[in-house]
């Protein structure tokens, strides 16, 4: 566990630094509205989403155990990842747009408790994916089924379930731009961002698909059981998640 | 070594990253042998006293007033009270309850808010150590070495990775 927490104190360092060279360029941006800037913001803002989603949070425990409990192809976790950003960068874009135009008060507070209200879909949905998935893997013992692949209904639900709690990090950013008069600086920025997060989560989908491919050839046609300990585990998640957000 | 694999990736999934960063400023005043003082000023990232200076700063004067610092000392500071202000004293190695927070003061510097508060300790400082980390990995708290304060003593500013949270440690002699 140390070794996790240094980890996290290494990605929090990287991230200490990024968020002040990043607000330092846009306010620098209010004085000179030079496009290189503008650019370097944007890069920063990529660089900035590819380590902030390398921290906990973002779905990718449940992209990894998603891609445990079925076969897929590495192209599958990218297109997982990517799902995941835009919902990602559409929620926190709502969320945000819609606290400061039409609530227009108590920001961090309207944005935890709208937060709090996601949180609780995302877990109700990921308790469905986990359920819908232990059901599949009992249906592929049933018929002794080798090669299984999920439909495309619940890659999407997983997508939505991961993506739908707004980025606290993205909302900030695109405030930030907003209170100093950079609105379109703010949009882009928030999907640099998100682009970056969906790397950072394609790669756990990918190391899950690693993890799958080595054990599920071990098991041959046992590969129900790795989908069974996929789903379940999707199923205690959701189950925590939910918990917690209720106490 | 599948345990931790599934550790890791339920924990990650519960918990948040940081998304304010607060550096640490610890000012330390010796009374006596046995009893000192240690202002805190907290100064919080660019990006999140902007937007607490907009929701904070109501009537825009780029100022707190008296009545602002009340209304943030009840309705931001005090919460922070639930994570021991992510600030934990050790004497002589054992952890010891926080004392209440006085003297607290809410400001604007170079547009960030800044926190400044007293904890009053009945203790050698000396034998003191003082960490700081949230659990909940929402913060992260900053400490250098240039930031702190310490007439006639000697400090000693390191990381600390322990099982609970991931932050600074400093030790005065």
């Amino acid at each position: 566990m140390e070794l996790y927490q240094q980890f996290l104190h290494t990605l929090a360092k990287w991230q200490y630094e990024l968020n002040s060279y990043i607000s330092s360029r846009i306010r620098s941006l209010n004085d000179e509205n030079d496009m290189a800037v503008f650019l370097l913001v944007l890069g920063i803002a990529f660089l900035y989403g590819l380590v902030h989603a390398a921290g906990p949070g973002h779905g990718k425990a449940l992209v990894a155990l998603y891609f445990t409990s079925n076969k897929s192809d590495y192209k599958k976790a990218f297109k997982m990842g990517y799902m995941i950003s835009v919902i990602h960068a559409f929620s926190a874009l709502l969320f945000t747009f819609g606290i400061y135009f039409i609530l227009k008060t108590m920001f961090r507070k309207n944005f935890d408790e709208l937060s709090h209200i996601a949180i609780l879909i995302s877990a109700v949905m990921i308790i469905f994916v986990g359920l819908y998935l232990i059901y599949e893997a009992y249906t592929h013992k049933e018929h002794k089924e080798k090669k299984v692949e999920n439909s495309s209904k619940s890659e999407v639900a997983v997508a939505f379930s991961a993506g739908v709690v707004p980025c606290p990090g993205v909302m900030t950013i695109v405030l930030f731009c907003i209170v100093l008069g950079q609105f379109t600086l703010g949009v882009l920025a928030a999907i640099a961002m998100s682009i970056g997060m969906g790397l950072t989560i394609s790669l756990a989908g990918i190391l899950s698909i690693a993890f799958n491919k080595k054990t599920g050839n071990l098991l041959n046609d046992k590969a129900y059981i790795l989908e069974m300990l996929g789903g379940l585990l999707i199923f205690l998640l959701g189950s925590f998640l939910l918990l917690g957000s209720l106490s | 070594m599948k345990k931790v694999y599934i550790i890791f990736f339920l924990i990650s999934s519960l918990c948040a990253h940081p998304h304010t960063f607060i550096d640490v400023y610890p000012t330390i005043r010796v009374n006596d042998a046995s009893s000192s003082v240690v202002n805190f000023k907290w100064v919080l990232d660019d990006m999140t006293s902007t937007i607490l200076i907009m929701e904070l700063d109501s009537n825009g004067d780029g100022k707190i007033s008296e009545k602002e610092n009340l209304f943030i000392e009840k309705e931001y500071f005090s919460i922070f009270q639930d994570y021991d202000y992510y600030t934990y004293i050790f004497f002589d190695g054992k952890k010891v309850k926080l004392p209440e927070p006085e003297n607290f003061r809410a400001t604007i510097e170079n547009n960030k808010i800044c926190y400044s508060f007293d904890i009053k300790l009945s203790s050698n400082i000396r034998n003191i150590t003082i960490e700081f980390g949230d659990s909940s990995y929402y913060v992260s708290m900053v400490l250098k070495t240039k930031f702190v304060k310490a007439e006639g003593l000697l400090i000693k500013v390191t990381d600390v990775d322990n099982d609970l949270y991931y932050g600074y440690r400093l030790e005065l002699k």
